[in-house]
């Protein structure tokens, strides 16, 4: 696993400070999304289909730190739209570094090397570049050709120039084990520092319908393609959350763990379904029925979603909940064995 | 399927509150006609029907917002901008991808592969 020394210490501190302040939800990534616009249409993708006078809004960068002090999680995740487009992605993230907020700048990277002049590399803020597998998968993916090549020249400038990248992959039902084992080589020897993975979640507003995940295949597809893990990857995230990608753990989704603000307000339940806003953070806690969400709640939208966003928080959760779970991540971490 | 040019009648059969819950999940504009007939057009982004007084919210053509609106205030809603989510532009790329590789395996004389995988 990848994840710095002083990220992991950051996280710890602010999980073990819930749990004896005996808080039962509580955010853990903020993802904030200044915009829905994007210079790209993704198959999988259910964010960016709307009328041209919501794509042409973005938030104000007010508007976005008052969303981080109003949730307090540790870290904040900026996907969008792609961020990039953003006019005021410099300032914003400036901002967030200046506050210690651990920022991970989702991007599909086609305009990142003609804009890594805005930015100053820091311990608080990561590239995360979204790479859904090798070249023809990717541009397949993504509905675009060269877009992979594009991205791979910017991660080799962006690492260059000593920023963190890492890479987020979203997994597909035609996914090849074997494939992904070659493009996890592959942006291994690119040189990033980590690799985020998840399975898609099937948007109903996305173009693609067909393709998306089911909870076995997501356990055959994460087994095949993880079981003997080669020393030299590198994954930028829980390595329960992995096992559990894998059918070693049996976690249900905490959506709190995940919140998302966007242009409409604080988006109940999660970052994937759009059930309404609350307009302010605490509103969203304290009014939204989370007993109807969740695998285990019976909900039909949540009975194959294994999605980081609605899982990553739990197995981080899970970790800090006993010795037993402490003691398997500490030797997930240190053996690379999943 | 699309709700795009529907216009629904409400009715026995057809309640407001329905109405809105299709226009929330609709990804277009739509014309909302309010109880004293005047119309906006907008995109209706939320709507709670679990407060004393249920309301929508919604932008209106130009961007301006967020507006808020009483359902004791709406007639109905028209569903008469473009879906955003009904295009197939996914099927639509693999078609592309598809014929350039036929006419690319045409010219060289050889068989297309079926899988662009390889698998």
């Amino acid at each position: 696993m990848s994840v710095p020394v002083s990220q992991m210490f950051t996280v710890a501190s602010y999980v073990i400070r819930q749990k004896l302040a005996g808080r039962k939800r509580y955010p853990l990534v903020l993802m904030l999304e200044p915009l829905f616009r994007c210079n790209l249409a993704c198959a999988g993708c259910g964010k960016i289909q709307y009328p041209a006078q919501i794509l042409r809004k973005h938030l104000s960068v007010e508007a976005c730190l008052g969303a981080v002090e109003e949730c307090g999680a540790p870290i904040v995740s900026i996907p969008g739209g792609e961020p990039l487009m953003y006019p005021d992605i410099d300032r914003l993230a400036t901002e967030l570094v200046g506050r210690k907020k651990y920022v991970y700048l989702c991007t599909n990277a086609i305009l990142l090397e003609e804009k890594l002049d805005l930015f100053t590399p820091s311990r608080y803020l990561t590239f995360s570049i979204h790479m859904d597998g090798l070249k023809d998968d990717h541009d397949e993916s993504v509905c675009r050709d060269g877009v992979y090549d594009q991205a791979v020249g910017a991660i080799r400038a962006a690492l260059q120039r000593g920023f963190r990248v890492t890479t987020n992959t979203t997994l597909f039902d035609n996914a090849s084990p074997l494939r992904m084992r070659q493009f996890f080589d592959e942006m291994m020897d690119l040189g990033v520092e980590g690799m985020m993975l998840s399975p898609g979640y099937s948007y109903s507003k996305a173009p693609d319908q067909e393709h998306f995940l089911r909870r076995t295949r997501t356990h055959q597809l994460f087994s095949e393609m993880l079981r003997h893990p080669k020393k030299g990857w590198k994954f930028n995230q829980s390595p329960l959350f992995l096992r559990f990608l894998m059918g070693k753990h049996d976690y249900d989704c905490t959506p709190w763990g995940n919140p998302t603000f966007n242009l409409f307000g604080w988006q109940r339940p999660c970052y994937l379904l759009q059930e309404g806003y609350a307009p302010t953070f605490r509103e969203l806690m304290e009014t939204t029925p989370w007993e109807r969400y969740g695998r285990h709640s019976g909900n039909e939208k949540c009975q194959d979603c294994m999605v980081h966003c609605g899982y990553e928080a739990t197995a981080v959760d899970h970790t800090f909940s006993s010795l037993r779970a402490l003691g398997e991540t500490a030797v997930v971490t240190l053996t690379g064995k999943l | 399927m699309s709700l795009e040019g529907y216009v629904p009648e409400i009715g026995p059969h057809l309640t407001l509150a329905e109405v809105i819950e299709f226009a929330f999940d609709y990804r277009g504009n739509t014309t909302i006609v309010k109880a004293d007939g005047t119309e906006v057009v907008g995109y209706v982004f939320n709507r709670n029907d679990l407060v004393p007084e249920p309301f929508i919210q919604f932008f209106d053509e130009k961007g301006d917002g967020p507006f808020t609106l009483p359902y004791s205030g709406i007639a109905t809603i028209r569903f008469t901008g473009k879906d955003m989510a009904a295009g197939n532009s996914w099927k639509a790329w693999l078609e592309r991808k598809e014929k350039e590789k036929a006419g690319a395996a045409s010219a060289s004389g050889i068989d297309p592969d079926p899988d662009p995988h390889g698998r």
